[in-house]
């Protein structure tokens, strides 16, 4: 049994608290973690699978990049940029799949890109590691922006309340959380596997049900985009094409359409 | 890895930086030739995209002249392995990219560009 997930509270500017409870752990832990971090999740994979031949795409929060090489069977088909907050995570993903990989330091909200260049975006277990509603609705609001009007496609994994029933981890309810926000803020310990078996919190906001699409959609609007499928004349818009839940993870899949 | 792909994607985002702030400009640069699979298809998919002059530009900052100054409109094997180099196989290790507008620097190091901002930087 890990270590109990345990309730927190966001106590001092987000910016600051995600650099102390999240960046430096990640540096940290970098090799440890990059190494239980090696099998890509099959709906992404399927979703990279999909993409057409030449475009060009990024990770946000890529973390040892096990996404860049995808997809295996059509090698050199996609370029995938890396974008990571952790140096050192980013000097691993550097060589992700034995080749020489593009990786940028970087923040996900910032937007160090073209307007709109991009041809989709993924951003895997990374939004929850913001500390507030408004930085996390940022976060999709710079996907959004990065990825083609016409055609950008997204997706965007994020961590669950609901727990699958092979998870390990014990996690709380509820905790006098106030705040009257969807989802629970807690602290997953992570442990290194070294001689002083050192004991790392990273803070993590988890997804109440449906607070992902809701996320996305008001993302969505900020930006003036119609949310739902094509439609009208000289309208700007993103559909959710998928809003699902698999092995304790919440997803949203986003389409870029314009007519 | 900052390879000229990459290159041409990046843009200077500082706060109220919003006109003139692309391409950014090569200072300092180290630079190392690796090879890399040549794949036709992909480079035909991913030349609408690129802003030719800005790669034009870039590539003569590192010292390579091999491209002509327009797209040309046959895109023959010569053409597209010539291409394939100069966008995949010249990698800046290390060295600083500034912003044509604001002059703000971003520093490459080991291959990885740095393009964090201070929080008041964002905007």
């Amino acid at each position: 049994m890990p270590p109990a997930v345990t309730p927190t509270r966001v106590a001092s500017e987000p910016a600051a608290y995600e650099d102390a409870h999240v960046h430096q752990v990640y540096d940290h832990i970098a090799a440890h973690f990059s190494s239980t971090r090696y099998k890509p999740w099959p709906i992404i994979a399927s979703f990279l699978a999909t993409l057409r031949t030449g475009w060009v795409g990024f990770d946000a929060g890529t973390g040892n990049g096990k996404y860049l090489p995808l997809p295996l069977e059509r090698p050199g088909e996609l370029w995938t940029i890396g974008l990571d907050r952790s140096r050192n995570l980013l000097e691993i993903a550097r060589t992700a799949g034995s080749t020489v990989r593009e990786v940028v330091w970087g923040d996900v909200l910032g937007c160090p890109w073209r307007a709109e260049i991009f041809d989709y975006a993924i951003s895997i277990a990374t939004i929850h590691h913001l500390a507030t509603p408004e930085r996390r609705r940022l976060a999709v609001k710079r996907l959004l922006e990065a990825v083609s009007p016409e055609h950008g496609r997204i997706l965007i994994y994020v961590w669950a309340v609901r727990q699958d029933e092979h998870s390990k981890r014990s996690i709380p309810t509820h905790d006098a959380d106030d705040t009257g926000e969807a989802g629970q803020d807690v602290f997953v310990p992570w442990v290194l596997s070294d001689d002083k078996k050192q004991v790392f919190n990273r803070y993590y906001h988890m997804f109440a049900d449906g607070e992902l699409a809701t996320l996305a959609a008001a993302a969505a609007e900020e930006l003036d985009l119609v949310v739902g499928p094509p439609r009208g004349q000289s309208l700007k818009g993103v559909e959710i094409v998928q809003d699902g839940w698999e092995r304790s993870n919440h997803y949203v899949e986003l389409r870029r359409w314009q007519t | 890895m900052v390879r000229l792909i990459t290159h041409n994607l990046l843009a200077c985002h500082v706060k109220g930086c919003t006109s003139n702030n692309f391409p950014l400009e090569f200072k300092d640069v180290q630079v190392v030739l690796r090879e890399s699979e040549f794949n036709p298809d992909f480079l035909r998919g991913f030349i609408p995209k690129i802003e030719w002059s800005a790669l034009i530009g870039a590539a003569r900052e590192l010292g390579d002249t091999s491209l002509p100054d327009q797209l040309p409109e046959m895109l023959d094997d010569d053409f597209l392995k010539t291409l394939h180099h100069v966008l995949l196989e010249i990698h800046v290790e290390e060295g600083i990219m500034v912003c044509p507008n604001c002059k703000h620097n971003y520093p490459i190091s080991n291959g990885i560009p740095n393009m964090l901002l201070a929080e008041h930087e964002i905007g």
